[in-house]
């Protein structure tokens, strides 16, 4: 389980053991049945979230319509995490797609570690700027990519998960109608090359 | 240099004060930090980094007005439109190394505090305060295109006009209309008809926000 996020972890900074052991010491194992709420709008998010097993989503409802922002599988952080950073309370809603283990960290341990390692420090700081780069390219691509090419993009980068994710919620994450994505589909059969 | 030295000490002093929002940081410890940077000056409607480049600085806007947009199909989609302390630059390309798809071009005459991307490396290296000052930045910043995602896709054009105006009254003065309604992502017909919800308040010679 902490391999799996050493590795992850590898990818911003290398870490020595102790260095590692400042974050390990510092989690907590969470597992969840299937759809159930991580984190609900209007309350504080208190953890960021790797996932060692399972799927989540993270939506808002625009009226009555869920609207989903995020979807995060193994090997990714699911956290509400602009809560996270500021303390206030969270717009979104996290809720698993699959029964889950998290390994967590709250705010208050993650101040802690930051507090003892600067390479910790480092870690933060590079996580943090991965996510608003990864931010900021959704929506420069939801801005010039048309609806087809988000649809082709989307399932080229993650195929698996157009098999464990309801279609519906992924048409709501690429901001299509589920009927528009049900008819996209046909694309895959034609062995159209992948848009990149 | 067409501004004079007092100028350029002002701006450094407010950017100081902007750190010190951050992490506490003596005048010593920012003397330090301010070789690193340079100034660099621009006419209005230059174009600071074209598509194609691959974007070299991280620029804090000591004084002027600038924006960052998509070039789409024949059109230009404003994605920021920032004034003096904030930071503009093309960030994927600067961060990842990779083209800019996106332009940063200035609206009014321009000075930049700007950092490359090797001396804000040489910088986290040395400084392990810039570390965290960096980090806390970054979140900051993450908060803030979070919450201005959530207001795109969650309020009503009006709502977004409502808020917009009354949070940055100053830049309906200075930011060509168009430029505006393209950051709301509201049609320019539409924005010129929400303009009629405000309404002068002569007494105190403002703008005021009728609700």
């Amino acid at each position: 389980m902490l391999e799996m996020l050493r590795q992850y972890v590898s990818g911003y900074v290398a870490l020595t053991k102790e260095e590692f052991a400042v974050v390990a010491g510092r989690l907590v194992i969470r597992n969840f049945d299937k759809k159930q709420l991580l984190v609900k709008a209007g309350e504080v998010e208190e953890y960021l979230n790797f996932i060692v097993k399972g799927l989540a989503r993270m939506y808002f409802y625009k009226n009555k319509t869920e609207v989903i922002t995020n979807i995060a599988r193994e090997g990714e952080i699911i956290s509400s995490s602009s809560s996270f950073l500021s303390g206030t309370p969270s717009n979104y809603y996290v809720e698993t797609l699959e029964p889950s283990t998290l390994l967590s960290i709250s705010r208050q341990q993650l101040e802690q570690a930051y507090k003892e390692s600067p390479s910790i420090e480092r870690l933060g700081r590079l996580m943090t700027t991965h996510f608003v780069l990864q931010k900021e390219e959704w929506e420069l691509e939801c801005m010039r990519l048309d609806t087809k090419e988000r649809f082709l993009r989307f399932v080229g980068n993650n195929p698996e998960l157009l098999l464990r994710v309801p279609q519906k919620y992924l048409a709501s994450y690429l901001n299509m109608k589920p009927e528009t994505f049900s008819r996209l589909k046909h694309l895959l059969r034609k062995r159209t090359p992948v848009f990149r | 240099m067409p501004y004079p030295a007092s100028a350029y000490k002002a701006a450094l002093d407010k950017f100081y004060h902007y750190l010190q929002g951050y992490v506490p940081l003596t005048k010593h410890e920012f003397h330090q930090l301010e070789p690193y940077f340079e100034i660099r000056e621009f006419e209005k409607k230059v174009k600071v980094i074209h598509a194609g480049e691959v974007e070299r600085y991280l620029n804090v806007i000591a004084w002027g007005l600038v924006r960052k947009y998509l070039p789409v199909r024949n059109r230009e989609i404003t994605v920021q439109l920032a004034s003096e302390g904030h930071i503009i630059h093309s960030e994927l390309s600067f961060h990842y190394r990779v083209p800019s798809r996106a332009v940063v071009e200035t609206i009014e005459p321009s000075v930049f505090l700007s950092i490359s991307y090797d001396s804000l490396e040489q910088l986290y290296e040395r400084f392990p305060k810039v570390e965290r000052l960096g980090r806390l930045m970054i979140s900051d910043l993450f908060i803030k295109k979070d919450n201005r995602y959530f207001d795109q896709l969650r309020k009503t054009t009006r709502e977004r006009f409502l808020e917009y105006v009354k949070t940055h009254p100053q830049m309906l003065q200075r930011v060509p209309q168009k430029y505006i309604a393209s950051y709301l992502n509201i049609k320019p017909e539409t924005f010129s008809r929400l303009k009629h919800l405000m309404r002068p308040k002569r007494s105190r010679g403002e703008v005021g926000v009728k609700d």
